[in-house]
């Protein structure tokens, strides 16, 4: 399935694992890269050693293409974005701020650079500043989220960039890939179907979440402050609503969820934890390894793209 | 050119110019979060044919403090 992404990125299916905080890490983002899409390491906040390890650890298991996520407002940002340099990673995607002031580095070391947006103004700057690719989030995504959905902001992106999109949120299978296609993108970044994919480390717990969770139970909290968050609800997202409508302070509110993804993801805490999911999570119902997930998603689209008869 | 500025704020952030003065703080007053200040940076560049690089951005957090600093890159 070749489109502008795969070709730019050298994949054989335009399909990327979101690069999901403590979930995205060496043997998930291994495991999607071998199965011919582009696997992911989450930088997030972590420090620059365990990034180096992680992209070590990716090497080892497949010579495909990879990329890493650098979280922009992390502590460990430039020592970070060094690294990749160093370590010659394929590809970075960022979040979290605008990455202008690496931009150069990483061009000259011949990293693709994939910045998240979630508004058409940053993605036309992101194409002026370089970029190869945007990903466009969408708010139906998990963990942080901007205010546009999917639906909306995918076609007014496409539009308004000459440089490839890819879209993400609210994609958790083939009609929803299709539907991506559809509106101008020609690649398609999934979080939460992988996060409950067989090489995905997370917690027990946490699959289970998302297995058995229905259309409307993801909640975001934050909005009041501007910093949404789109989690699974839980007694932790419950007591931060309650909180939040009652005006409490931004700090007070932070401690509700700080360390709580972690909490989450790694002790399988998924009571007052934060169960970062995306609202397709009520579409999410199996278990599989990431060739299957990868296989399903792209014969699924396939058919549906080719068949296309919706007119009776 | 404070008037200008005036017009594009409003437009970018959804706000009535009459509410915007050159003390009006993009975050505190006109309640604009980093999407709308980034939307509202790109229309400035667009209309002044200015680039305003994002180290600078921190700088700006006054209507005012816009003018001031076109004004300066402009010279």
């Amino acid at each position: 399935m070749q489109t502008s992404i795969t070709k730019l990125l050298g994949i054989e299916y335009p399909v990327i694992q979101g690069g999901m905080a403590w979930v995205a890490e060496c043997h998930l983002a291994a495991a999607v890269s071998e199965a011919g899409g582009l696997g992911l390491i989450g930088a997030a906040s972590a420090p620059g050693d365990w990034v180096r390890e992680q992209i070590r650890e990716v090497k080892k298991h497949t010579n495909k293409p990879f990329g890493v996520n650098i979280m922009l407002m992390s502590p460990y940002a430039d020592e970070v974005a060094q690294i990749l340099v160093e370590e010659e990673v394929p590809v970075v995607t960022t979040g979290a701020g605008n990455p202008e002031k690496y931009i150069a580095v990483w061009k000259e070391a011949g990293i693709k650079i994939i910045p998240v947006i979630a508004s058409v103004a940053l993605a036309k700057r992101m194409e002026r500043c370089g970029a190869d690719a945007v990903v466009a989030e969408g708010c139906e995504a998990g963990g942080h989220i901007g205010e546009n959905t999917t639906m909306c902001l995918v076609p007014q992106v496409a539009d308004a960039v000459n440089i490839p999109v890819i879209a993400a949120g609210g994609i958790a299978d083939g009609r929803g890939m299709a539907a991506a296609f559809m509106l101008g993108a020609q690649g398609m970044q999934l979080g939460t179907l992988f996060v409950v994919a067989k090489e995905s480390i997370v917690h027990e717990n946490y699959k289970k979440s998302i297995l058995k969770a229905k259309d409307i139970d993801t909640k975001v909290t934050g909005r009041s402050t501007g910093h949404p968050v789109r989690a699974i609800r839980n007694q932790m997202t419950k007591e931060y609503l309650k909180k939040e409508q009652e005006g409490v302070s931004f700090e007070e509110l932070e401690l509700l969820t700080l360390g709580g993804l972690r909490k989450a993801v790694v002790e399988g805490d998924v009571k007052t934890g934060s169960v970062m999911s995306g609202q397709i999570a009520g579409l999410v119902k199996e278990e599989l390894t990431c060739r299957e997930i990868i296989q399903k998603l792209t014969s699924e689209t396939d058919a549906l793209i080719k068949g296309a008869g919706f007119y009776e | 050119m404070l008037e200008k500025v005036k017009e594009i704020v409003a437009d970018s952030l959804g706000v009535e110019v009459d509410t915007i003065t050159a003390e009006s703080s993009f975050q505190k007053d006109l309640g604009a979060d980093s999407l709308d200040l980034m939307d509202m940076v790109m229309a400035l560049e667009d209309e002044y044919g200015v680039e305003i690089p994002t180290d600078d951005l921190g700088e700006l957090v006054t209507v005012g403090d816009v003018v001031k600093y076109i004004d300066k890159i402009e010279k």
